[in-house]
């Protein structure tokens, strides 16, 4: 098995670029090179997959594929480049693995025959066979799908017949190698499913991967470091990393920087190389970012080495190992009642890990996340309910921002949807209480909705400008307090912004007071707060619960 | 198979799961036709055009079983054919229906030889 160091065997490569034919030898030599870099960009290929099938990774299958291609003629010195391919193509149809592989043996069949018997390879022949090749492939299967590596192939024959006539040369392997990048390039405009999915075809990368390899071991340029491809920053894969951390692999270094000259992406990546595994390298708003997994004593290489290039604008260190444990043992994840098919279903919007689970013990059946800014798509809210084995949905939106967008979605399902015009989180929890999953959508709807004013909900914040409204006079910085929604008070402290909170919504003629706290508070000072909050009212229930949610460091709900 | 909700049943027919195990079959690699199974559906078909010739779905409590009666274009590597294919019929009917399918048979029923080599 060809699985070790880099073969650029220069005088080699150079006569078979200068022969003007291509025999036995000289095929062995290219598919060897092609295997190879397909080998170093493995990785790559695989991490650009779409659908869970039926390829599983395609980098790994047509890798394996060529492998077994190779195997058949590794200890060949056959010079008859017809039975070269001959060879090569059993061996990729007895070693095809995954759906990419069986289509690849096929283009190696397809080759191989206008091959035939010949010697040697001349630019006609060529010619033939990539046209051969390419019809070969496009037989076995009924319903071609285009913006595969069907395409790539069947770009590259089209292409190539503009060079007939001309003598074989490098050329040629180059306007190959060209025509498939720009194939590739195309496949997202052919498949809708690559586009939403921001990728190019994995197959067709793989081949176009295989060709140039071909190509650089011609030119004698490296087949073992992987393609310098530059990334945007956001489609970094930060988060997989984790998952395959290799032994000696001890620590995660991320660097952000600006290099003081344009940077030379192969000789990074040699170096980086030296020093770990699992790189990556995102380029975003004039500067680049840097990942690497590196063994403990080697920490700070990829710091010092990136500072040698360029300023530093931000490094992160991570102990990968403490890091997994840290994941083991993080918070589960939430359990939502499952939907009986057919009774209703709740859709709940939440901005808190805490929450969400409140919803959840409460009968939701589903969460989109409000995140920072409480904004979630039409789109979101719509994926969220979608795949419920029910047609019949409530959705709590939680925001008046988001009231919007839940009415869109439901307009936009074919399922019986119907929102609930819930502004704030304690509506939200409070409408529950009248939920039914076994009711009557209609009936259960308008329960909940002559809910929604049971309660009055307090949120408590930090301003984050100064203004002036309902009377009320606003400092950025200062604690503020909503009543359902409204601007009713403004202190210095969160304390007195409680009071006047609850002062405002009338508390005494009520019962129960609950607070739900969030990330920007400690439990300390909630629990401190609870018990001057009891003292005031010391005829009132009150609770506590963790809501999780950013932005608002409590949430209040009074009964 | 059928599921009740309060509005009434669903049933979903051996038809309606056989066109989509049909149309996984026929767009899987590999795959150049779906064969009937024996002679008499043959010549069934030949008067009628039926969508789901090939195909025989039967319903057992715990899921779907589907058979597939497939030919399968020579010089390509049956095993892996065969795999691809009974992955997509699964990962098709349980997306399109969420239904749950038991079982996927492969039976290759022959081979196409497009050339000689």
């Amino acid at each position: 098995m060809i699985d070790d160091v880099n073969r650029t065997t220069l005088p080699q490569a150079k006569e078979i670029a200068q022969a003007g034919k291509l025999d036995g030898i000289g095929l062995k030599r290219l598919v060897e090179a092609g295997t190879l870099w397909l080998k170093a960009n493995q990785q790559l290929v695989n991490s650009l997959n779409v659908f869970p099938v039926p390829d599983g990774d395609t980098g790994t299958n047509m890798l394996l594929t060529m492998q077994a291609a190779y195997n058949e003629i590794l200890h060949s010195d056959e010079r008859n480049v017809g039975k070269v391919a001959h060879a090569i193509a059993q061996g990729a149809l007895m070693g095809a693995r995954g759906n990419s592989g069986v289509i690849l043996s096929q283009l190696w069949r397809g080759f191989a025959r206008a091959l035939d018997n010949f010697e040697e390879v001349d630019g006609e022949i060529l010619i033939k066979a990539l046209v051969e090749a390419k019809n070969t492939a496009y037989k076995g299967v009924v319903r071609p799908v285009e913006g595969t590596i069907l395409t790539v192939a069947k770009d590259i024959a089209t292409a190539i017949e503009s060079f007939k006539g001309k003598p074989l040369s490098m050329e040629w392997l180059e306007k190959i190698v060209f025509e498939a990048d720009l194939s590739v390039q195309k496949t997202p405009e052919l498949l809708p499913i690559l586009k939403q999915a921001g990728v190019v075809d994995s197959g067709g990368k793989g081949l176009f991967i295989i060709l140039e390899g071909m190509l650089r071991y011609l030119k004698g340029q490296s087949l073992e470091t992987p393609t310098t491809s530059i990334q945007p920053i956001t489609a970094m894969n930060l988060e997989e990393t984790m998952e395959e951390i290799e032994p000696g692999q001890d620590f995660e270094v991320v660097v952000d920087f600006r290099p003081h000259q344009p940077l030379d992406l192969d000789r990074f990546y040699e170096h980086l190389s030296q020093m770990g595994t699992s790189i990556q390298v995102g380029e975003g708003d004039g500067m680049y970012r840097m990942h690497i997994h590196v063994p403990t004593e080697k920490r700070y290489e990829p710091i010092e080495y990136t500072m040698s290039l360029g300023t530093i604008t931000k490094v992160a260190i991570e102990n990968l190992l403490a890091q997994m444990e840290e994941k083991k043992n993080s918070r589960p994840s939430i359990e939502f009642p499952p939907c009986e098919p057919g009774k209703i279903a709740v859709v709940a919007v939440s901005p808190g890990l805490g929450l969400s689970r409140i919803f959840a013990s409460l009968g939701v059946n589903a969460i989109v996340e409000g995140g920072q800014t409480m904004n979630p798509s039409t789109e979101e809210i719509l994926k969220a309910f979608e795949n419920l084995p029910t047609d019949q949905i409530i959705i709590l939106p939680n925001n008046k921002n988001i009231i919007l967008a839940a009415q869109n979605a439901a307009s936009l399902s074919v399922k019986n949807v119907k929102v609930i015009p819930t502004k704030t989180i304690p509506q939200g929890l409070n409408v529950m209480l009248r939920f039914d999953p076994d009711g009557n959508l209609e009936d259960i709807a308008s329960e909940m909705e002559e809910a929604i004013n049971e309660v009055e909900s307090g949120e408590i914040t930090t301003a984050t400008r100064s203004v002036e409204i309902n009377g009320v006079k606003v400092e950025e910085g200062q604690v503020i307090a909503l009543l359902n929604g409204q601007l009713v008070a403004s202190a210095s402290h969160l304390e007195e912004a409680c009071f006047e909170l609850l002062k405002a919504a009338k508390s005494e003629e009520r019962e129960r007071i609950t607070l739900f706290y969030g990330q920007n508070i400690s439990v300390d000072e909630v629990h401190q707060l609870a018990e001057k909050i009891q003292e005031k009212y010391p005829d009132h229930e009150m609770e506590i619960h963790e809501g999780g949610q950013p932005h608002y460091q409590l949430i209040i709900s009074i009964e | 198979m059928s599921e009740t909700n309060p509005l009434g049943n669903i049933f979903v027919s051996h038809r309606a799961i056989a066109s989509i195990a049909h149309m996984a079959a026929i767009e899987s690699y590999g795959v150049v036709g779906l064969a009937a199974k024996n002679l008499a559906e043959d010549l069934a078909n030949k008067i009628v055009k039926d969508p789901s010739k090939g195909v025989e779905v039967e319903f057992k409590d715990d899921g779907i079983i589907v058979d597939l009666y497939i030919i399968v274009e020579y010089g390509t590597r049956i095993k892996m054919v065969t795999s691809s294919v009974a992955e997509n019929v699964r990962y098709q009917i349980e997306k399109w229906l969420e239904l749950p399918v038991k079982e996927v048979n492969v039976h290759v029923r022959g081979l196409r030889i497009s050339d000689t080599d």
